[in-house]
């Protein structure tokens, strides 16, 4: 690998911007970001027609840009006076208050009400327009994916490209639940509870497809314990082709033509809780004893054997909650499409997951979400190439493996500030305790 | 009894393909360790050269400045496609694999599957949707062998198999390349000793890997004579599990468990409803390696090392 | 009652006999010496006794229980740990994450804990690394903590193995060859280090090595092993002056 010229005073220059941004309390951004996603609520439509756009750009005129190159200044515009300048101004202004008010802050009440923040901001902002609010709620599944194949394929350090496969079991069994309990439909006959209680019975199907899936995975889990690295490789390949055929075979849920009808309860608030807490679950799992013996598992296995690890349960644990989480984002999936297929879950979607894991990063909980974003970000810039899209994508992601091998966070994660603080605090006062005894 | 015989020799024949593309596998990871996941889309690639080569040359034919018997004709082709199919497979080593020599070997098999979706892609640009109809090299004819009827294609694509298995064992066994190659599925440090470079060893491996799968993309085109951009990710797979199945990396293994899939298949098909056949073939697979998990003629490496 | 018993151990690798019949009796307190020239099998007798083989046939008994046959990690809880005779550190975690997580057979908080971050796993967990943190001072490692252990020092991550074998609160310690790859000074260094840790911990420790000089000062019995077959065994004195030893070792017995 090259040294990188980093002493340029260019580069130095660059990073003590960057530094500046980073000490902008996280807050002060989500502060800026209302701003702009009022601005764009009241004004942006009026602006869009003015500038010759028509409409508000969808997801930051990203797609515009290569079908009508004729209006990227209009849409710089647009992102400078509706986005860039509120971030910037209230990034400026706030950024002292905001500060005062963390410090009053415990950890927990300062994580909950940024999450809280980020909901409305998204949901406000993605509520503008159809198309974005199905692009977010893709992300969203998407990241969830991601995540839970990161504790597999990072933290565990095998290669298992089962995720399309586990999607797929989540999907049929939450869409099956869902229209056989809630809809009225051709195959399930009359609803058999009040269509009405749907909204409230979904998280319980959702969990539900979850168990379900993570005991298929057995399949996958079990052999695990006598084989690594290629033939588990196999096996869950094995496993992704098992299903599509099993669901291809299932007549009665329309086999190859697939299976819709899905009641439409999977909005942006439900998506976005579930991916969080998702995220929440899988954090607090690879931050724990438990957990974190899957890197005991990967670095050294016999190892973590002999002390006192348990490597079995390790490993059906690990196969086991990317399977449930895996399970939970098709559901999220099939109803957010309201139409799925065996094909829709084919290998191919495994390699697009697989593809942003391992360019977000593997071990990573910072990666698993950058992954996401950026090919969906690349997949939106590209999208009026359609088909041609997709010889583009692989020779990014390709050029993105051969720069950076291990991905663009692998076995980093983003540290924000405020966070990092109250850790560097806890620590130090963990010093103290123990040197005053 | 002459159904059996029959299905026998449809077995025999799927079987071929699986071993003829499960080869490129098998030689790539006993070199480097690593499985080509492009090769299911190198074997499509290959199969739609043959289809332009023999498009091509039947042209000329009909044009009368070819003068050439069919079976010539069938010879040219598969020599053709052979040797400009293995262009395609240096081509993926050196986009795909020769620049992650030393990353971790996950980052290349993501960069195979996705020269992988790049292949599809390209072929679905280039030609469209549409199907493709393979053209007939040779006429088919059906003979009688006592109560059993086969057709000449079958006994073609057998014979075929087995001719350049037959080479492929004199190319590794009696020339210096295939020895280097067989040197380095040892052991890394010695080929340099050979006076061969070790990126000659690995392009000849995936040269000679895609000639293989462009065989059976001829053979497969004669027989299923509609070609799809997506018929690499169906076969090539499936070539895959039965490479896998044979033991990861055994040569011979790739050639048994080829054909042991294909009649797998085959008695599935035979017994079960088609669509079956998929769904049981694979959960064998998965039965098999969850009770054998090194294959059948692999060995058990990395899961036990040594303290 | 002898803390380790072991009766007729033999162990098989394919065509290769690694271990035959091999008898033991290490009563608790003890620090017990396995020598033996390259390739004598002293290696697999740990891997047997922590449960890492299967041996093919003989029976291993610790504190009165059974344990031929057992999964390492139960073996791992039940009281015995080890080193390994080249580092098996996880080499992407921090000495403290590798120390911590030896604690994972005496966490109860299960995976609702794991899951939910659970004030009882968060307990258990500060405890536990309170814990380490001591152990880590004690060793006189605790600078390095927060490194990633692939980076220290060759000695620092032996000491970090030691740490993490300690932290499954072992009565049997197994250290195979611990002085491999130290200059005599480190050497004699980790001759006190080893003292040290059995009275601190209360500890048996049973130990490999090659350095002559290192296992007589040591241990109060040596056991001499070649192709497999206990040759000789006895207090220091004995073994120094063995016939049968010093032929096996042939030149190495020289050596300091
Ligand atoms: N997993 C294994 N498979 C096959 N043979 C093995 C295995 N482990 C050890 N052996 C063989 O068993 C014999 C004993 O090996 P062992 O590692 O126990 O020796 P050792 O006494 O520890 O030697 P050293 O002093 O070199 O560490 C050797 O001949 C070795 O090659
Ligand atoms: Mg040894």
């Amino acid at each position: 690998m090259s040294i990188s010229v980093s002493s340029t005073p260019f580069r130095r220059s660059l990073r003590s911007k960057l530094q500046a941004l980073r000490d902008v309390p996280v807050g002060s951004w989500f502060l800026g970001a209302a701003l702009a996603v009022l601005l764009e609520w009241y004004i942006g439509p009026a602006l869009a027609y003015a500038l010759g756009l028509g409409q508000i750009p969808a997801i930051f005129g990203l797609s515009l840009i290569l079908k009508k190159p004729w209006l990227i200044p209009s849409v710089l515009l647009y992102l400078v006076l509706i986005y860039g300048l509120p971030l910037a101004v209230m990034a400026r202004l706030s950024a002292g208050l905001i500060r005062r008010l963390e410090a009053r802050l415990s950890t927990g009440v300062y994580v909950g009400l940024h999450l809280v923040l980020l909901f409305f901001l998204l949901w406000a902002w993605s509520s503008a327009d159809d198309y974005r609010l199905l692009v977010i709620r893709l992300l969203a599944i998407n990241i969830l994916a991601t995540m839970s194949l990161n504790i597999v394929n990072g933290w565990m350090g095998e290669f298992s490209v089962s995720v399309a496969g586990f999607m797929a079991v989540g999907a049929y069994v939450s869409s099956v639940l869902m229209v056989w309990g809630f809809v009225n439909d051709d195959v399930f006959g009359p609803p058999v509870f009040p269509p009405q209680l749907a909204p409230m019975a979904f998280p319980i199907v959702l969990v539900i497809a979850g168990a379900v899936t993570a005991f298929s995975a057995l399949a996958v889990a079990i052999p695990s314990f006598r084989t690594r690295g290629d033939y588990l490789a196999i096996i869950t390949l094995a496993y992704v082709f098992i299903v599509r055929s099993f669901f291809e075979n299932m007549e009665f849920i329309g086999g190859p033509r697939g299976f819709m009808n899905q009641p439409e309860v999977a909005g942006f608030p439900m998506v976005f809780f579930w991916t969080v807490f998702g995220i929440w679950v899988m954090r607090n799992y690879v931050t724990s004893i438990l957990g974190k013996a899957t890197n005991a598992v990967r670095d050294n296995e016999s190892a973590a054997e002999m002390m006192t690890i348990n490597t079995r349960a390790v490993k059906i644990t690990a196969f086991l909650t990317h399977a449930f989480w895996a399970g939970v984002a098709g559901g999220l999936y099939a109803h957010v499409i309201g139409y799925i297929n065996p094909a829709t879950f084919d290998i191919r979607r495994s390699a697009e997951i697989l593809g942003m894991l391992y360019l977000g990063g593997l071990n990573s909980i910072t990666g698993s979400l950058l992954g996401p974003v950026l090919f969906m970000f690349l997949s939106e810039v590209l999208r009026p190439f359609q088909l041609l899209k997709w010889l583009v994508i692989p020779v990014i992601l390709i050029y993105a493996m051969i720069r950076r091998p291990r991905g663009l966070m692998g076995f980093q994660e983003l540290r924000i500030p405020f966070l990092e603080r109250r850790r560097i605090a806890r620590e130090e006062e963990k010093l103290h305790g123990a040197a005053g005894d | 009894m002459s159904q059996i015989a029959q299905q026998v020799f449809n077995a025999l024949q799927l079987g071929s393909f699986y071993a003829l593309i499960a080869l490129g596998y098998s030689m790539v990871y006993s070199i480097l360790m690593l499985f080509n996941f492009a090769h299911g889309d190198v074997f499509m690639v290959a199969t739609y050269i043959g289809y332009f080569v023999a498009v091509g040359l039947l042209g000329l034919v009909a044009a009368s400045m070819l003068p050439l018997p069919s079976w010539a004709l069938f010879v040219l082709t598969l020599v053709l496609t052979m040797f400009l199919a293995s262009f395609v497979g240096i081509l993926v080593e050196l986009v795909a694999y020769r620049p992650l020599r030393d990353a971790p070997r996950a980052s290349a098999a993501i960069t195979g599957l996705m020269v992988g979706i790049f292949m599809e892609t390209g072929v679905l640009a280039l030609l469209g949707a549409s199907r493709k109809d393979f053209p007939a090299l040779i006429p088919p004819q059906t003979f009688q062998l006592g109560p059993i009827y086969v057709t000449n294609l079958k006994i073609l694509t057998l014979g075929m198999t087995l001719l350049l298995l037959v080479l492929l064992y004199l190319l590794i066994h009696h020339t210096k390349l295939g020895m280097a190659m067989r040197a380095m599925s040892f052991d890394y440090a010695v080929v340099p000793l050979l006076g061969i470079p070790m990126n000659t060893v690995i392009s000849f491996t995936f040269a000679l890997g895609s000639a293989l799968a462009g065989a059976a993309g001829i053979l497969y085109g004669m027989s299923y004579p509609v070609l799809d951009p997506y018929m690499g990710v169906i076969i090539g797979w499936k070539a895959f599990v039965a490479a896998i199945l044979g033991g990861r990396g055994s040569i011979f293994g790739a050639v048994v468990g080829g054909f042991m899939l294909g009649a797998i298949e085959i008695l599935v098909a035979a017994t079960m409803p088609s669509t079956m056949r998929d769904l049981i073939a694979y959960s064998i697979v998965l039965l098999i390696l969850t009770f054998r998990p090194y294959g059948l003629f692999g060995e058990e490496y990395s899961a036990r090392l040594r303290l | 009652m002898a803390l380790l018993e072991i009766e007729g151990l033999t162990h098989w690798f394919g065509g290769l006999r690694a271990v035959y019949n091999f008898h033991t009796r290490i009563e608790p307190g003890e620090i017990r010496g396995l020598i033996g020239p390259n390739g004598a099998g002293k290696t697999t007798i740990f891997n047997l006794v922590t449960g890492y083989y299967r041996p093919t046939e003989g029976r291993i008994v610790f504190l009165g229980r059974d344990i031929t046959g057992k999964r390492p990690n139960e073996i791992g809880k039940l009281g015995i740990s080890r080193t390994f005779q080249n580092l098996r550190l996880w080499t992407h975690l921090t000495a403290l994450e590798n120390i911590m997580l030896a604690y994972y057979g005496q966490i109860r908080y299960g995976l609702i804990g794991a899951f939910f971050n659970t004030r009882r796993r968060q307990e258990e967990e500060a405890r536990i690394e309170v814990e380490a943190m001591d152990l880590m001072r004690m060793l006189e490692i605790e600078t390095y903590a927060h490194r990633v252990v692939s980076g220290l020092p060759y000695g620092i991550q032996r000491k970090v193995e030691i740490a993490r074998a300690l932290a499954t609160k072992p009565k049997l310690l197994l250290l195979d060859e611990p002085t491999a790859g130290m200059s005599p000074a480190e050497m004699l260094e980790t001759m006190e280090f080893i003292q040290f840790v059995r009275e601190r911990f209360n500890l048996t420790i049973w130990l490999i090595e090659h350095r002559m000089k290192f296992v007589m000062n040591l241990c109060n019995w040596i056991q001499v092993l070649n192709f497999g077959e206990v040759i000789a065994e006895g207090p220091p004195d004995v073994i120094r002056d063995h016939p049968d030893v010093v032929r096996a070792y042939l030149g190495e017995m020289v050596e300091i």
